[in-house]
């Protein structure tokens, strides 16, 4: 059975175990969607077009954070915990495999969300959106980049507890505490040191980058960065799968 | 392939000591020979998931070997993974995932192609009475539900080992038999089949040998048969009482079964009166006599004999 065969097959299994919580997890992005793009715009008195270009592509990085940060280790821990995972590691397959399957599903679930933000972003603040092409190459690396630290989170926890406690502090951190929905210059110093940390920091960047002309964006470094999380990530991964105790 | 008289599993020494400093297996040695449906069995504790977990190669042992066909699993875990099939001992919760497609991917994701894979789901649906379940998710599925389209998902592709931990947990009786009917004629096929279980009285009938671990070493191991004269020389008395007595000095509680004792053939005359005295008194209300059952040997095998509390 070829790497190819096995991780199609792991694709379409997901996706059908998953089959409940992909319209919800559709629904729940689409509602903070809702609520990050036109309910920001309450608090701000007047949204300039930088800041509704910051608020708009912020929380486009945010539905790929929510996804592969929060939702996916959820999920992952509480497959540890049912036991899920002990299925997948006595059958044999490719651990590579089985996690890009798990990436991969993140990414569908993200990618709508992605698309929607935006077009609801451009008609409510009346943006346009320029497109590159290398945006393709950002999407994919914030969901490995995202997906891959949220699967190393869930994998190296110890308890379902522990994981789902940290996606909380994630979220609370994105919204508030990183260069996701504001200008890095708006954030104290300490903030601005930690974000460089921070996967997020250089999925909402890539974003920018390739989706607007907002000046003080370093699309080369983001795609590194995410190439560099997303690599180290799995192949922690990978290793936590693989050691036998 | 295993060679004649080569043992299909070959456990020497097995030796497992965790991190914790807890020795979960303590030098175990166990050879199931080709077509042989081993029973493994043990208390709560005893070691018999951490030796099931090195054999699937999921734990490293301490030391010690463990050879599948004469190939060494410990250094190729890989190899255990392409051979071996499993039946997880936990409740089988794959979320959404409907019964027939756990059957049916099982059998792909261990090479099998997909057209066959659909045609051994729909066999085993029909062979283990799944039909009205196959579009079930699995989250949603009863327990008995669960352990059977587990069994069945371990069985959906052909691997020379077959490891079964407690299959027939929540399983209602009819399909229990369903069960253990295709457990013996997988055996009767030439698989080897290792079994874990608690349930010794039912798995008895298909079991060839059967070992019995208790503080992770073998305390006893041969056919059902071979292992009964353990406790041939003794007797069962199951008593129902009225009241409260000490018991006969001859007698031995059996663990876990107030009102059961076992004794000595040869005091079967001092019990008897004993029990005559009692029933005269009006404290015994019912009793029967009977030879040992074979969850007795279990007993006698990891339960040290225990000071009888008062019979009441």
């Amino acid at each position: 059975m070829t790497w190819a065969t096995q991780y199609r097959d792991l694709v379409s299994m997901q996706l059908r175990s998953m089959r409940n919580e992909l319209w919800f997890a559709a629904m729940i992005q689409v509602v903070l969607s809702l609520g990050l793009v036109i309910g920001f715009g309450f608090l701000i008195p007047d949204v300039s077009e930088t800041t509704a270009l910051f608020l708009v592509t912020g929380t486009a990085t945010q539905a790929f954070v929510t996804i592969g940060l929060v939702m996916l280790p959820q999920l992952l821990a509480q497959a540890k915990e049912a036991g899920r995972i002990e299925y997948f590691l006595t059958l044999p397959i490719s651990r590579e495999a089985y996690l890009l399957a798990l990436v991969t599903v993140v990414a569908l679930m993200a990618l709508p969300a992605v698309a929607f933000t935006i077009v609801l972003g451009a008609w409510h603040y009346d943006l346009s959106f320029t497109f590159e092409p290398a945006f393709i190459a950002v999407a994919l690396l914030a969901v490995f980049s995202l997906a891959g630290v949220g699967v190393a989170m869930a994998v190296y926890s110890p308890h379902q507890q522990v994981t789902n406690a940290l996606t909380q502090l994630i979220i609370f951190y994105v919204l508030f505490f990183a260069p996701v929905l504001l200008p890095k210059e708006q954030l104290p110093e300490l903030l601005q040191f930690t974000s460089n940390f921070a996967p997020p920091t250089y999925a909402a960047d890539g974003v920018r980058a390739t989706l607007t002309d907002l000046p003080g964006t370093h699309l080369a470094r983001s795609l590194w960065a995410m190439t560099g999380f997303a690599a180290g990530s799995l192949a922690l991964s990978s290793v936590a799968m693989r050691r036998r105790g | 392939m295993a060679m004649n008289n080569e043992p299909l599993l070959d456990i020497r020494n097995l030796e497992k000591r965790y991190r914790s400093g807890t020795l979960a297996n303590a030098g175990i040695s166990l050879a199931l020979q080709p077509g042989e449906v081993f029973g493994l069995l043990g208390p709560n504790g005893a070691g018999k998931t951490t030796l099931v977990r090195q054999v699937l190669g999921m734990l490293r042992p301490t030391s010690g070997s463990i050879a599948l066909n004469g190939i060494d699993v410990v250094a190729d875990p890989g190899y255990a993974r392409r051979n071996i099939g499993f039946l997880p001992q936990g409740q089988f919760d794959l979320e959404a995932l409907q019964v027939g497609e756990l059957i049916e991917f099982s059998a792909r994701l261990r090479g099998v192609h997909p057209k066959d894979a659909r045609r051994t789901a729909d066999r085993l649906v029909e062979r283990l009475d799944l039909g009205a379940f196959r579009k079930t998710s699995m989250h949603t599925a009863s327990g008995g539900v669960r352990r059977l389209a587990g069994f069945a998902a371990a069985i959906a592709a052909p691997v020379n080992l077959l490891v079964l931990d407690e299959p027939t947990n929540d399983v209602d009786p009819i399909r229990r038999q369903l069960l253990w009917t295709t457990v013996a004629e997988l055996g009767a096929e030439g698989a080897t089949v290792l079994l874990v279980t608690h349930n010794l009285a039912e798995a008895e009938r298909f079991i060839d040998r059967l070992a019995i671990i208790d503080g992770g070493r073998i305390v006893r191991e041969g056919t059902p048969a071979g292992l009964r004269t353990i406790v041939t020389e003794r007797l069962r008395l199951e008593m129902a009482m009225a009241g409260e007595v000490a018991p006969h000095p001859a007698l031995t509680a059996e663990h876990g079964n107030p009102g059961c004792f076992l004794f000595d053939q040869r005091d079967l005359a001092a019990v008897s009166a004993w029990l005559a005295v009692l029933r005269e008194s009006g404290l015994l209300t019912d009793f029967r006599i009977g030879p040992p059952t074979l969850d007795d040997i279990y007993a006698a095998a990891v339960m040290p004999p225990r000071e009888l509390e008062a019979v009441s």
